[in-house]
């Protein structure tokens, strides 16, 4: 607080009006009006000298007419597909999810400023709510300045122009931000708290740490995100991944008609089979190594079922071509030998799915009967001794004992599993089945089907990002939901 | 307290005992397999296929094959160069990521936690992905996009976070704290010492996860200078199915290049390492997983 007159003019926002500080009736009103003038009514960009426009973008006569003269700020995406301008496609699928971000923004603020929700550290997260919502505003404007500009730029004709609309909502933004920024510095010297400058000026040795690693999740994970909007584009190599043209949901439709189903009920069906078989062998096999007193054998045998978890997938492709090989696999050697009729693996689709989930299951199951074994070794023993006492045998123990200590430990593996349900496990696939396109009616997942196209198909990644965002997605939506009704449940047991 | 073993307790140890050594068996007969099929004329696989032990035991596979040694010994120096400079920087970085998210005095340890768990439930998918390193980025070729793309993963952040909140008290680091050691000196001095264990299974996930790999350079090689062991291996035995296949179609005898027997004896060579480590090692990865368990 640098001038005491200025303080005194500024008072004024932290008086109390109808239950609440005046500033933050200030902001509310702020975000209500930008979400307002967010609907479709309110144009963001202007068209103008729109007939330069159409003639420079070559649009074709029957897109024209499904041009319009402004667009909102969400549905500058239309524009681009109707005009098929591939090259500012990426920018305004930017442009659509800030909108959105900006919207959920507002709106959480709304919510949370109209019930008078206080935290922990009393209003400091309703302005933490008020800021973000402030800075997605101002972020959504300028860029959508800047993309006027940017497509003005790239099509070489002045036909772009953001409207009042934007000016207004960048402005009382900017005030509101002010405004917030005023609230904020009282509550947080009320709490002891700081923003990121004095933190980062505190702990700025924590930041240098962690640089490494931002720069690692940023390229490996972050930016491939941006990647997603292939999905939405009919690849080209004249036009380049950037600029090929904007084709909205096409993909998806086609998906829709083509693969997906398939490919879904295989993702999906094998790791039902996955889970609840390899949960079940994984417990059965623990409560026996729980049990088994010889001490050498309990050891010997944990080790030898925890083996093929340490061979690559590689190794796992070998085993089942020797296994399985017509004219000299193991089986079909003794076939042949007890005078039987070799049997042709590799041409018959109908074995797959039990070897797939054999062999997925030997994989694991070391690892799975660790996990388990674990929680067993973790039950307190006075539980099995007053069970003795009192005359149980060994299955009573396991019924009424070991099985009950394991259910919250089988139920988040569970459900965690369920969460990953779309997500198939493509090494074992690629590698016990390849490219033999006989099987694939059985045995081609999500993964593989991408992983194909990205390897052979370069003019499909539209369609192979559109499966992989499919997945993506859905898998998200699967996660969130297990994760709140685990946290119902059982807030110890959920993931964040 | 000595019970007496009821009935009961019989007929659980006679299943138990039975289908834990079946299960150990059916874990342990395939590598048999390799190996018996690796020492066993290639001629007598071809006539009366393979067996679980070895017939006419020979080294013939194992010479041939160091008898060109080249290929697979590049393959070899390439894998021990890709896990060896992969587990030291990826552990170096999960090490100091997990140090900060530690800090209770730090701020946005939960936002950071958060942004790096996010990476395990949300991503771009395969293509942007292999995109972003061949396209954007340029690194089709190099070996670059094979050790980098597979340096962290959030479940290793997390599991050393608790390694770390586990073995140093933050008592300890307090104290230190008002003696006025610095974020470098705690974590060099307090931390690394006794994070022995947890270095110990975290290097060594991350070393399985490098040695074990083939689907980096599946994507991201353009020519066998760069292969992992693994690719190497598999493109062999690809190859000599496509050879087989070919012969068959054209009528032509077969080419028996690479032999059956080669075949295993390389499976044998590229697996042997991790085998043969893997009995004294594998307390780490059951402590890795047990307390990955029980935080979830």
């Amino acid at each position: 607080m640098e001038v005491t007159n200025k303080q005194d003019k500024l008072a004024i926002l932290f008086e109390n009006r109808a239950g609440k500080k005046l500033g933050v009736w200030i902001t509310l009103a702020v975000s209500a009006l930008s979400v307002i003038l967010m609907l479709p009514f309110a144009n963001w960009i202007k068209i103008v000298n729109g007939y330069n426009l159409v003639t420079k973008l070559k649009v074709s006569t029957d897109q024209v007419a499904l041009l319009k003269g402004g667009y909102p700020v969400y549905s500058m995406l239309s524009f681009v597909q109707h005009a098929s301008a591939g090259i500012m496609g990426l920018f305004s699928m930017i442009m659509l999810m800030l909108a959105i971000a900006t919207a959920y923004f507002q709106i959480a603020y709304l919510v949370k400023g109209l019930a008078n929700i206080r935290g922990k550290k009393g209003e400091l997260s309703l302005y933490g709510a008020a800021e973000a919502a402030m800075v997605f505003n101002i972020l959504l404007t300028i860029l959508t300045m800047v993309f006027a500009a940017f497509s003005n730029n790239k099509v070489g004709v002045k036909g772009f122009v953001p409207t009042a609309v934007v000016y207004v909502v960048l402005v009382i933004s900017l005030l509101g931000y002010a405004v917030v920024k005023k609230l904020q510095a009282v509550e947080r010297a009320l709490y002891h708290e700081h923003g990121l400058w004095k933190e980062l000026k505190k702990n700025w040795v924590l930041f240098l740490m962690l640089v490494p690693t931002f720069i690692y999740f940023l390229i490996n994970n972050y930016l491939p995100m941006v990647g997603v909007y292939y999905a939405f584009t009919q690849f080209n190599f004249r036009d380049g991944l950037w600029a090929s043209p904007f084709i909205g949901f096409k993909n998806f439709e086609y998906l829709v008609s083509a693969d997906l189903f398939r490919l879904t009920r295989n993702t999906v069906l094998y790791n039902v089979v996955f889970i609840c078989l390899g949960n079940l062998l994984q417990i059965i096999f623990a409560i026996f190594v729980s049990q088994v007193t010889v001490k050498w054998f309990k050891k010997t045998s944990q080790t030898l079922m925890f083996m093929p978890y340490f061979v690559s997938f590689v190794i796992l492709k070998v085993i089942v071509y020797n296994l399985f090989e017509y004219d000299y696999g193991v089986i079909n050697t003794f076939v042949t030998a007890l005078g039987g009729e070799r049997i042709d693996f590799y041409n018959t689709p109908s074995y797959w799915p039990f070897l797939i989930t054999f062999f997925h299951i030997w994989k694991g199951i070391g690892y799975g009967m660790v996990v388990y074994l674990a929680t067993i070794m973790g039950i307190d023993a006075e539980l099995y001794d007053a069970a003795k006492v009192d005359g149980a045998n060994v299955f009573q123990q396991i019924r009424f004992i070991t099985l009950p200590q394991l259910k919250p430990t089988f139920i988040i593996l569970l459900l965690y599993a369920l969460g990953g349900i779309m997500k198939g496990q493509f090494e074992l696939f690629y590698q016990m089945v390849g490219n033999n396109g006989l099987l694939f009616n059985v045995t081609d997942i999500l993964d593989t089907y991408v992983y194909r196209i990205a390897m052979t198909q370069p003019l499909s990644i539209g369609l192979g990002t559109a499966a992989g965002l499919y997945q993506s997605v859905f898998g998200f939506i699967l996660i969130m939901v297990t994760n709140w009704v685990v946290k119902r449940r059982n807030d110890e047991y959920a993931l964040f | 307290m000595k019970i007496k073993k009821g009935p009961s307790t019989i007929i659980f140890n006679i299943i138990a005992y039975t289908l834990l050594a079946l299960g150990a068996i059916v874990c342990v007969i395939p590598f048999l397999m390799i190996l018996s099929g690796s020492f066993t004329d290639n001629h007598t696989i071809l006539t009366q296929g393979y067996s679980l032990l070895p017939r006419d035991i020979t080294v013939s596979a194992y010479k041939t094959i160091f008898k060109a040694p080249q290929d697979i010994l590049h393959a070899y120096k390439m894998t021990i160069f890709y896990t060896g400079l992969g587990t030291f920087l990826g552990l170096m970085m999960i090490t100091l990521t997990a140090y900060v998210i530690s800090r209770k005095e730090f701020k946005y340890r939960n936002n950071i936690s958060f942004l790096i768990y996010f990476t395990s439930i949300f991503g771009g998918g395969t293509i942007p992905w292999y995109l972003m390193y061949s396209s954007v980025l340029g690194l089709k070729g190099s070996t670059i996009a094979i050790w980098f793309p597979a340096l962290m993963s959030p479940f290793l952040v997390i599991l050393m976070r608790t390694f770390i909140v586990g073995s140093v008290p933050d008592a300890i680091t307090e104290s230190a704290k008002i003696d006025g050691a610095g974020h470098v000196t705690i974590f060099l001095r307090i931390v690394m010492p006794v994070l022995g264990p947890g270095l110990a299974t975290i290097g060594l996930f991350l070393a399985l996860g490098y040695w074990n790999d083939w689907y980096r350079s599946s994507m991201f090689s353009t020519d066998s200078s760069t292969w992992e062991l693994q690719f190497y291996l598999y493109d062999l035995l690809n190859a000599s199915t496509a050879i087989k296949q070919m012969s068959q179609n054209s009528g032509m005898a077969t080419v028996e290049l690479p032999t059956q027997s080669v075949k295993l004896a390389m499976a044998v060579v590229a697996t042997g390492p991790v085998l043969a480590f893997y009995p004294f090692v594998q307390k780490y990865f059951v402590s890795g997983i047990t307390v990955g368990a029980v935080k979830g």
